[in-house]
C-alpha cells in the first residue's frame, strides 16, 4: 500500500513553541520539545534533511477572516499586545473584550504575542494542505517536490469558533486551512477527528457545506466538553449528511474504539469519494490522559493512525495531512502516539523500545508532574492505573486491566455505530461493507430465499428495450461482477464508475445479500437490485429485507426498472418475508431526471407497487426526517400475524434512538 | 423569564378570507403545523388624539388555522362525490378555532409551559390589549409553541454554549454546596454557562444541582471541591452509561 517513493514531509517551526498560555496550564508546549526529540534520538527525523521538510509561513488576516470574524481577529491582536499605559479605561476595555471572546476563563487566558503564535499554527496547517493539493498558497512547488503527505504536529486547534476562542483554541487552523482549499479549488475535504473531546469548531464551520465531510470520534458529551457531538448532529441544509459524529462511551476500550473505526471510517470515504484527507490525532483518548475519560493504549491509538493512511491511499490517492490536537499527558503519551504517525506517514519501521537517552532526559520531566497527575485522575473519577514511565513505544496490555463494565460499554458503542451508519450510509453502501453480524443458521441469502430451488443457483433472463437487449441476472457472482463494468450513470455509490465496480463486487462475495443486475451483451451494468437483511434498526424481526434499486441515468425511461424489480422478486418465499425499500430524497438525482422530488417520490412508489408495496407512514428516523421521502413495504402472505405487526409497531415506535 | 424573552415574533399570518389552497401551501412552504388569522387594520391610538389623530396598522387576532383543520376539510370534501375539490375554496374563517386561550408578552413562562401542558395545546397565541376606536382589541404579537418552550429550556441548560456537566449533590435541599461551588468557581474562573436545581416531582426541594462548565479543563475545581468536602459526580446514575463517579459518590 505504502508507496515510499513520494515526498513526506514534517512541518515544525520553533517558534510554534510560544502557542503557550504559561505554567501551569495543561496544554504545555514542552510536549512538542519531546516529541521533536524523540523523532530525532530514534532515527525516525533528521533535522538538516531538507527532503522531509515544509516551511511554514504565518497566515494572513485575510486567510484567518476565511473562518473568523474581523471583530475577533482584531480583539485577538488587542489582546495580544502588552497592556499599554495600563490606565483603568484600557483594563475595562480588555476585560470587556476578554469576556465577549471567550478569553476570560482558565482555559484560554490571553497571553502577549498569542496572535502571531496562533497565526503561525494556522499557516502550518494551511501550507500543509495547499502543497499537497499543489496550490500556489503552498508555495508552489514542482510535481516531484510536491509531498502527498504532510503531518503538522503543532496543528488540530479544532474548537476555536468564528467568533470566539474556546477549549485552549485561539484560530482554528484546521478551519482555515479547509476554507483556504475550497476557495481556491473545486477539492472535497475529508477531516477525520480523533482527539477525545468533539470537533465543534471544525463542525460548526462547515456544518451547512457538502463539499466537507467531517467526522468526530471522541467521548460522549453527556459529561464531557464541549458537550456536542451527538449521532444526530447530521449537518444542516445541502451539507445535511456531512456531518458525522460517533460518541463513544467513557472507559472505551482499543477493541470497541477499532470495531468503531472499522465499521464507519471506509464506507464514509467511499461514499464521499474525497479529493484530500486530513486527519487530527489528539492523543487524549489515551488512558493516561487526564482530561478525558476514555482508556485507549498505544495499540488503539496505531489502529487508528494506520487506518487513516489506508483510507487516504484507497480513496483520494494518497492525499493527507495529518495534525496533532489535544494529548495532556504530556511527556508519557503525546511524544509516542505523534512519532508513531510520522512512522506511518513515512513509511518507517517503529522500535520497539525508546531511546534511553530520551528517557532519561524527559522521566524527570513527567516525575516533577507525577502527583498532580495523579491526582487529577482521581479527581476526574478514573481509578488509579500503575504509574510509571514507559520504555516502549507500544504499551504493555497487562498495565491496563479490563474495564469492569467492558460488555456493556461495547454494546452500548455498537449501537451508536449501527445508528450512525443506519443515519448515514444508504443502504446500497452497508451492504457493500457489512459489519459482522449474527449469521443465521441456514447458509445463506440464497438458501433462505430459495428453499425449493433445486436449478442453477443464478438465473438470467433476456428482455427487449427500445434501446436493444437487456440481460437480468439473479444473485450475481463474484466472477460476473469482474467481467462486467458498470456504465457512467449509475451513482448509487460512490459517483465514480470504477469505485462502484468494487463495491458491486464487495455485495456479491457477501453471502448476506443478493444482488441482481441489468447488464447489456456487451457487458455494461446498466441497473442493480440488492436484497440485504435489513439493519439494526430492525433488529428482532425475522424475515425483513431491504430492496434497493438503481437504474443508470442514460438507460431510464425505457422500461428496465420495473422489469429488473420483477426478476429479483421473483423467489420461492417472497410469501414468507417483509420486504421494504426507504426512498430518501437527499439520494435522489432529481436534477439528472429533470422532475421533482415529490414526482419522483410518486414514480418510486408506482414502481414498487407493481410488486405489491405499499407505502407506510413511519417514524424512522431517516424517512422521517423530510417529507418527500418515503418507506415501502411488502409483507408476504404467509408471514405470521406477530411478526408483521411487529413489523408494523416498529415502524411507527416513537423514535427512542438509543433502543437500537 | 416571561413569554416576551422566548415567543416567535416574525409571523407568517392567513387573513379570514384567504382560501384554504393558499393556507395549505403556507404549511407546505414554512413546514408550520399552525398559523394565526389576523387581520390587518389601522388603528388610532386613543391616547394622542390631541389635535392630529395618530394611526398605526396591528394584526386583530381572529383565530388560529392548524393543519389538521385542512385534512378534516379536505377528508370531508373526499367523501361528499359532488363537492370534490371544493375544500381548497372554503374560506379560511369557516374552519379555523377562535383560539381563546391566549396569553400576553408579560406572562411568566412557567405559566404559560403549565396552560399548554393542563389543555393539551401545541402553542398559545400571544396578544396585547389596546383600547383602540373605543374597543378593547386583542392585538397579535406573537405565538408561543411547544418548540419554543423546548428551544428556551436548552438554552436554559447551557446546550448552545461549550461546556461540560457535572452534578452537585445538595443534602436535604440544602443549597450551601452550591453556594461555595459557585464561588469556588468564580475564584477559579471557571465560566458557569447554566445552574438548574429543579425538585423532582415527588419532593419539594431540589437533591442536586447541575451545572454546566464552560472549561475543558475542570481539575482544578473539581480539587477544591473534593478539599471542602463537596460531594459532585458526573450526570446521574442510568440504566445505560453509568455516570463517571468523582469526589465522594452520591448515595
Amino acid at each position: 500500500m505504502a508507496d515510499m517513493r513520494h515526498r513526506t514531509c514534517l512541518v515544525f517551526d520553533p517558534a510554534e513553541l510560544h502557542y503557550d498560555f504559561g505554567p501551569g496550564h495543561p496544554l504545555q508546549p514542552g510536549r512538542l520539545k519531546a516529541l521533536m526529540d524523540l523523532l530525532e534520538c530514534s532515527g525516525l527525523w533528521r533535522p538538516g534533511e531538507e527532503y522531509t521538510r515544509l516551511p511554514l509561513r504565518a497566515a494572513t488576516l485575510e486567510e484567518l477572516r476565511l473562518v473568523h470574524t474581523a471583530d475577533y481577529i482584531a480583539a485577538v491582536q488587542r489582546l495580544s499586545r502588552e497592556q499599554g499605559d495600563g490606565s483603568d479605561e484600557e483594563r475595562r476595555e480588555r476585560a470587556r473584550l476578554a469576556l465577549r471572546y471567550g478569553f476570560d476563563d482558565g482555559d484560554t487566558p490571553a497571553q502577549p504575542g498569542m496572535h502571531e503564535a496562533a497565526a503561525r499554527v494556522v499557516g502550518g496547517t494551511l501550507v500543509a494542505m495547499s502543497a499537497v493539493l499543489g496550490l500556489p498558497t503552498g508555495g508552489a512547488l514542482a510535481g516531484n517536490e510536491r509531498p502527498l503527505h504532510v503531518f503538522h504536529p503543532a496543528g488540530g486547534l479544532h474548537h476555536a469558533w468564528a467568533e470566539r476562542a474556546s477549549g485552549f483554541c485561539i484560530y482554528n487552523d484546521i478551519a482555515v486551512a479547509i476554507a483556504s482549499v475550497l476557495q481556491a479549488s473545486e477539492a472535497k475535504i475529508l477531516y477525520i477527528d480523533f482527539d477525545v473531546h468533539h470537533g465543534d469548531g471544525v463542525q460548526r464551520a462547515f456544518y451547512d457545506d457538502p463539499r466537507v465531510m467531517t467526522i468526530s470520534l471522541h467521548e460522549t458529551g453527556r459529561y464531557l466538553f464541549p458537550g456536542t457531538g451527538d449521532v444526530l448532529e447530521l449537518g444542516r441544509g445541502s451539507g445535511r449528511g456531512y456531518s458525522v459524529n460517533v460518541p463513544l462511551e467513557p472507559f472505551t476500550e482499543d477493541d470497541s474504539y477499532i470495531e468503531a473505526i472499522d465499521a464507519l471510517l471506509s464506507p464514509l470515504a467511499a461514499s464521499f469519494a474525497p479529493d484530500i484527507i486530513i486527519t487530527q490525532h489528539g492523543c487524549d483518548p489515551h488512558a493516561w490522559d487526564p482530561l478525558a475519560h476514555l482508556s485507549l493504549t498505544m495499540r488503539g491509538i496505531q489502529a487508528q493512525i494506520k487506518a487513516a493512511h489506508a483510507l487516504a491511499h484507497n480513496y483520494c490517492g494518497g492525499r493527507w495531512v495529518a495534525v496533532g490536537g489535544g494529548g495532556y499527558d504530556l511527556y508519557r503519551v503525546v511524544p509516542r502516539a505523534w512519532s508513531m504517525v510520522w512512522a506511518e506517514m513515512s513509511g518507517q519501521q517503529l522500535p520497539e523500545r525508546l531511546p534511553d537517552e530520551w528517557v532519561q532526559r524527559w522521566q524527570p520531566a513527567w516525575q516533577a508532574a507525577r502527583e498532580e497527575e495523579e491526582t487529577a485522575q482521581q479527581v476526574m473519577g478514573k481509578d488509579t492505573l500503575p504509574s510509571y514511565f514507559p520504555a516502549t513505544f507500544l504499551d504493555r496490555a497487562e498495565d491496563f486491566p479490563e474495564q469492569p463494565r467492558r460488555w456493556n460499554i461495547s454494546r452500548t458503542n455498537r449501537h451508536t455505530v449501527a445508528l450512525v451508519r443506519h443515519l448515514l450510509l444508504s443502504s446500497y453502501m452497508r451492504q457493500a461493507f457489512p459489519t459482522a453480524r449474527q449469521r443465521s443458521p441456514l447458509a445463506g441469502l440464497f438458501d433462505l430465499l430459495h428453499m425449493n430451488r433445486d436449478t442453477a443457483p443464478s438465473r438470467s433472463k433476456m428482455i427487449q428495450t427500445e434501446k436493444g437487449p437487456i440481460l437480468l441476472r439473479d444473485f450475481c457472482p463474484p466472477s460476473l461482477v469482474e467481467r462486467l463494468r458498470p456504465d457512467s450513470g449509475l451513482k448509487a455509490f460512490a459517483r465514480l464508475p470504477e469505485r462502484e465496480h468494487q463495491l458491486l463486487l464487495g455485495i456479491a462475495k457477501s453471502s448476506d445479500s443478493a444482488l441482481t443486475l441489468a447488464h447489456t451483451p456487451s457487458g455494461v451494468i446498466v441497473g442493480q437490485v440488492t436484497i440485504a437483511p435489513a439493519d439494526e434498526w430492525w433488529e428482532g424481526i425475522e424475515n425483513v429485507y431491504e430492496v434497493a434499486i438503481e437504474v443508470s441515468a442514460n438507460w431510464r425511461g425505457l422500461g428496465i426498472a420495473r422489469h429488473l424489480l420483477a426478476f429479483a422478486l421473483e423467489l420461492d418465499a417472497l410469501e414468507d418475508m417483509i420486504f421494504f425499500a426507504v426512498g430518501l430524497s437527499w439520494h435522489w438525482d432529481t436534477e439528472g431526471l429533470g422532475i421533482s422530488m415529490y414526482r419522483y417520490r410518486e414514480l418510486l412508489a408506482k414502481l414498487f407497487a407493481t410488486q405489491g408495496f405499499k407505502e407506510y407512514p413511519t417514524t424512522e428516523p431517516n424517512v422521517s426526517m423530510e417529507p418527500a421521502n418515503v418507506l415501502l413495504a411488502r409483507i408476504g402472505q404467509r408471514v405470521d400475524k406477530r411478526t408483521a405487526s411487529k413489523f408494523l409497531n416498529r415502524m411507527l415506535s416513537s423514535p427512542n434512538l438509543a433502543r437500537i | 423569564m416571561i413569554v416576551r424573552d422566548i415567543m416567535t415574533t416574525r409571523l407568517i399570518t392567513v387573513a379570514p378570507d384567504d382560501t384554504l389552497a393558499h393556507a395549505a401551501s403556507l404549511f407546505r412552504q414554512y413546514g408550520f403545523h399552525h398559523l394565526p388569522v389576523a387581520r390587518t387594520v389601522s388603528l388610532s391610538l386613543a391616547e394622542q388624539a390631541e389635535g392630529h389623530e395618530q394611526r398605526k396598522t396591528a394584526l386583530l387576532l381572529q383565530g388560529v388555522l392548524t393543519a389538521q383543520d385542512i385534512n378534516m376539510a379536505a377528508a370531508v370534501d373526499r367523501s361528499d362525490e359532488a363537492g370534490a375539490g371544493m375544500w381548497q375554496e372554503r374560506r379560511v374563517a369557516e374552519v379555523m378555532h377562535r383560539a381563546l386561550i391566549r396569553v400576553t408578552p408579560t406572562t411568566s413562562v412557567a405559566a404559560a409551559a403549565q396552560i399548554l401542558v393542563e389543555r393539551g395545546l401545541d402553542y398559545l397565541p400571544v396578544v396585547e390589549y389596546s383600547q383602540a376606536d373605543q374597543e378593547n382589541r386583542a392585538i397579535l404579537v406573537g405565538l408561543i409553541t411547544r418548540s419554543d418552550l423546548l428551544n428556551a429550556l436548552a438554552r436554559a441548560m447551557g446546550a448552545f454554549e461549550p461546556g461540560m456537566q457535572i452534578d452537585i449533590a445538595l443534602p436535604e435541599g440544602d443549597m450551601s454546596p452550591l453556594t461555595r461551588t459557585l464561588l469556588l468557581a468564580a475564584e477559579l474562573h471557571v465560566p458557569i454557562r447554566s445552574i438548574m436545581a429543579a425538585p423532582l416531582a415527588s419532593e419539594g426541594v431540589p437533591h442536586s444541582a447541575t451545572l454546566r462548565l464552560g472549561t475543558i479543563h475542570p481539575t482544578p475545581l473539581l480539587l477544591r471541591l473534593q478539599r471542602e468536602g463537596i460531594r459532585y459526580s458526573f450526570g446521574t446514575p442510568q440504566q445505560e452509561g453509568a455516570p463517571i463517579g468523582g469526589g465522594e459518590k452520591h448515595g
